[in-house]
């Protein structure tokens, strides 16, 4: 049990690193992602400051200067999602192929043994082609998407890929802190 | 990477000792924290170490079932609170109240706690039988 499960770590961490590495050659490098990056976090902060000092100010100037603020974030917001949807979609057909791999190479196979039984709309990923009906059997996809959930954000927040959490905040839940997470 | 880009704009200069002055700060308390997203770094990585180390010690008892979870939860919030608020006694309406506090890099070193722990008790208690399967 040790092997299986150290070797979807294994792959895990390969394929955080694939994907770092494709999303850098595809996005990160070029002139416009740095740029846009730099103008959302710049804005960002600048946006923060102005509505933690003028937050609760009556004030229509600067409730307008707020607004105006917001929607060139917004904007810029839009682009950079833009620019990274080129790498998004490279990554998504490369991952849905060696997924699709590794599903067939444990297919059926019983990874690990769950401390706990999964609640029940969780259990359809946890026990993913498996026989039987004993829940605490844990199928390699539910593994990996764990896996992925902590290695990948850990790697773009070490690599300084990971977006700054001004930038996060102000753009809410639409473009989350976490974008790709699961790809 | 953020963290750095701060220091710079605030000081002016890049310190190579930045890093250890932050960890420097992270071990005494009252430390002043000028620049916040420092402080949430902080939490963030203490966090995934807390989350994996409690992995493992939950892996190797082993704990089993939801009661597993409901502590890592309280105690993985309880540090962070315990540390933030009465360690390093920050302003927490500065970081936009507790709650931010609590859910900084929680999913994430919840995801690992959840592997570390998957994977020691696997390992240690269920080896054999799965080979007869």
């Amino acid at each position: 049990m040790w092997s299986d499960t150290l070797l979807i770590v294994f792959i895990s961490v390969c394929t955080a690193f694939l994907g770092e590495g494709l999303t850098w050659l595809l996005v990160y490098r070029t002139e416009k992602y740095q740029k846009l990056k730099g103008e959302v976090e710049r804005q960002s902060k600048k946006l923060e400051r102005r509505k933690e000092i003028h937050g609760d100010s009556l004030d229509k100037s600067h409730k307008k200067k707020i607004e105006r603020d917001e929607e060139k974030l917004k904007n810029n917001n839009r682009d950079l999602s833009l620019v990274k949807m080129k790498s998004m979609f490279a990554t998504g057909f490369a991952f849905t192929a060696l997924l699709s791999m590794f599903n067939s190479i444990f297919d059926g196979r019983i990874v690990a043994r769950l401390p706990f039984v999964p609640i029940s709309w969780i259990q359809g990923l946890s026990h993913r082609n498996l026989p039987g009906d004993d829940y605490s059997e844990c199928s390699f996809i539910f593994l990996y998407i764990l896996c992925t959930m902590s290695i990948r954000q850990n790697i773009q927040k070490l690599l300084g890929f990971a977006p700054s959490r001004a930038a996060s905040k102000q753009a809410g839940g639409l473009f989350g802190p976490a974008p790709g997470q699961f790809k | 990477m953020s963290t750095r880009t701060n220091t710079i704009e605030r000081n002016g200069n890049v310190g190579q000792s930045s890093t250890n002055s932050i960890w420097k700060r992270a071990i005494t308390p009252k430390a002043e924290w000028p620049d916040k997203d420092e402080f949430l770094d902080v939490v963030y990585w203490a966090r995934q170490v807390l989350g994996i180390f409690l992995g493992i010690i939950w892996g190797v008892v082993p704990l089993k079932g939801f009661i597993g979870l409901l502590l890592f939860a309280g105690i993985s919030c309880g540090i962070v609170y315990i540390y933030s608020l009465s360690f390093q006694s920050i302003d927490e309406e500065a970081y936009g109240g507790a709650w931010e506090l609590m859910k900084e890099g929680f999913m994430t070193s919840f995801a690992g706690f959840l592997v570390t722990w998957i994977i020691f008790y696997s390992g240690l208690h269920f080896d054999s039988s799965l080979h007869l399967k």
